[in-house]
């Protein structure tokens, strides 16, 4: 390792082999579209981005698990997988330099999430533990299955279930989201012609009669949204528009997301909520039980985990767990991971293949690591 | 120690600028030659005044080249990344007014909301393999009001350098993000506004660059905007 990589680089390199993630190298200047399309517009501001002389936009790596995930893909590398990767990233941020350093382990395509889930807490805990030899370690879990089931669990409308799964990990958006849905804002009056149709639930007239509307407008009914998309998408909606989000329910989600408790706890709070709920979480919740008894085998100290009912991140491609690893006391991320199934589809891969990985602030941890 | 104010060099902004600065007893007199770039304020020596595009304007004044500029409120907010540790506004003028609007094609019945468009921005990708696009040349004004105020993630800005409101028809985006005045542009192409969807309420405003000055030179800018508010 050079002089510009992190004094400690050799000793994460070691702990990597040693657990059985092979290293893979990506290049530091990317094309900035998958990044933008999977982590939105707002990235736009905190990248480099630059053009080649043909007009692509490219820009300097601001992570891992993108480029990881699309080298996987490129060469149609067999599954599973676990890359584990050190290098320089690139932001733009307010504080802090520019250029810093990340490391991390993807495991790609492991059938078994709760083996795949546990290793990723582990080796992540494990690798931070190694690093900051005495700190007192916390590490928190949040799962989105579990908030998506206690939605399916609740009989909430399909339409409410991926619009409130869309705001978990925030608390704001999901505050107003609950709010609309408690008491909905006022839509203006539809168009006299389409109100009849609505009413009669006519889709395939609906649908014509959008279509006709599209043509007189100019607008294509193949490059985006179809007739039959909007029409069947407004009679869902009139469907719905007279009901509310009932209280007892508004009271249950409440409950849920306030729901912070040491893991070994969580099961029987999860239970407890459900019987007092007088809901069954199913699936879900054994998936959460499997997932928390493997990660004793792989040695995550018993004391150290929380799950955070609430925790999530409001990014499509997040689907299940999500983890963070700091100094207890500290509410400074020193890790930051979680599980993607979603994002090698999206990202272009013909099969679907699940994925779970966690990234190291390296800057942070060297912080800590100098102030010791 | 003089200040430079910034002016629109031409158009109606620099119609309406020179109307109400003359109303608050500042007159400019406008060099002969239309080339050049410089004006002065008669009777006052310790004023500079430089005619510029209302855009450049706009940066001048975050980059404090300039002490003051008349512009509007739409390009200051797009162009300055932090406006308000950058600029002031001093007075807002009652001209110029147009909004930043979100508009979607009118054949989409169920969209009125930002609500509305989150969720089809959420299944767009699913449904026809891209982001929904959107047409603008605001794309910080677009930036913060869907990610940061709506949650809204999942979308592309197209960037647009003139008549965004036909992007929807030329198929190089679905919705646009557009500054208007009366909104019969729109109407026209087709397209309504969302309930929810006006991002700003621009008109024109007298800006003062955050800088270091005399205590002279800030006495003078607060009479100026004073005598500009009063007259307003």
């Amino acid at each position: 390792m050079t002089a510009r990589y992190p004094a400690f680089a050799d000793d994460i390199l070691a702990h990597f082999a040693a657990r059985g993630a092979e290293l893979v190298e990506v290049p530091v200047i990317q094309p900035a579209d998958p990044f933008l399309d999977m982590a939105g517009e707002e990235l736009r501001r905190r990248i480099f981005l630059t053009e080649s002389e043909t007009g692509e936009t490219l820009c300097l790596r601001p992570e891992f698990t993108i480029p990881v995930c699309l080298d996987h893909i490129a060469n149609r590398s067999g599954t599973p997988r676990r890359y584990a990767y050190l290098g320089e990233v690139f932001r733009q941020r307010r504080e802090g330099g520019a250029e810093f350093f990340q490391a991390g382990i993807e495991d790609l395509g492991t059938a078994d999430t709760a083996q795949a889930d546990a290793r990723s807490i582990a080796d992540a805990h494990a690798l931070i533990a190694a690093l900051l030899p005495g700190r007192p370690l916390g590490v928190t879990l949040g799962d989105q299955r579990v908030f998506e089931a206690v939605l399916a669990a609740l009989g909430l409308p399909r339409g409410w279930q991926k619009r409130l799964a869309r705001a978990f990990g925030s608390p704001e958006l999901l505050k107003s989201a609950l709010a609309d849905l408690a008491n909905p804002p006022r839509r203006p009056p539809l168009p006299d012609d389409v109100v009849e149709l609505v009413a009669a639930g006519d889709k395939q007239m609906l649908a014509s009669h959008v279509s006709e509307r599209m043509e007189e407008a100019g607008i294509s009914a193949h490059a985006g949204r179809q007739p039959e998309d909007i029409a069947a998408r407004l009679i869902e909606k009139s469907e719905l528009a007279s009901v509310r989000l009932a209280p007892d329910a508004l009271a249950a989600l409440q409950a849920f997301l306030s729901i912070r408790v040491p893991l070994r706890g969580a099961g029987d709070a999860l239970r407890a909520f459900a019987g007092e709920t007088g809901i069954s979480l199913g699936a879900a919740l054994e998936a959460f039980g499997a997932r928390a008894r493997v990660l004793a085998e792989h040695g995550l100290p018993e004391d150290v985990a929380y799950y955070d009912a609430g925790f999530g991140r409001p990014l499509d491609y997040y689907t299940g767990l999500v983890f963070e690893v700091s100094v207890s006391g500290s509410d400074r991320t020193l890790v930051g991971g979680g599980r993607y199934d979603r994002l090698l589809t999206l990202l272009g891969s013909g099969a679907p293949i699940p994925g779970v990985g966690f990234s190291v602030w390296l800057d942070r941890v060297a912080a800590l690591r100098e102030g010791a | 120690m003089a200040l430079t104010l910034a002016l629109p060099s031409k158009g109606r902004l620099k119609e309406a600028a020179l109307e109400r600065l003359a109303g608050a007893g500042l007159e400019i007199e406008q060099p002969g030659d239309d080339r050049r770039y410089r004006a002065v304020v008669k009777g006052r020596d310790d004023i500079e005044v430089a005619l510029l595009s209302a855009g450049e304007i706009a940066r001048e004044l975050g980059q404090g080249k300039v002490d003051l500029g008349i512009t509007g409120e739409d390009l200051l907010q797009e162009s300055l990344a932090d406006m308000d540790d950058r600029i002031e506004i001093a007075a807002r003028l009652g001209f110029g007014r147009a909004d930043v609007v979100v508009a979607v094609p009118a054949c989409w019945l169920d969209v009125d909301t930002m609500g509305d468009l989150d969720d089809v921005a959420a299944d767009f990708r699913q449904r026809h393999g891209r982001r929904l696009r959107i047409a603008t040349k605001y794309w910080r004004l677009t930036q913060r009001f869907f990610s940061a105020q709506h949650g809204i993630q999942v979308y592309r800005i197209v960037e647009s350098l003139g008549a965004t409101e036909g992007a929807p028809a030329a198929g190089s985006a679905d919705v646009v993000v557009d500054i208007t005045t009366t909104g019969s542009t729109l109407t026209a192409n087709h397209l309504k506004v969302l309930s929810d969807g006006v991002i700003l309420r621009s008109e024109a405003c007298l800006a003062v660059s955050r800088k270091g000055r005399s205590t002279a030179d800030d006495v003078a800018i607060r009479e100026l905007a004073e005598r500009l508010n009063a007259n307003s």
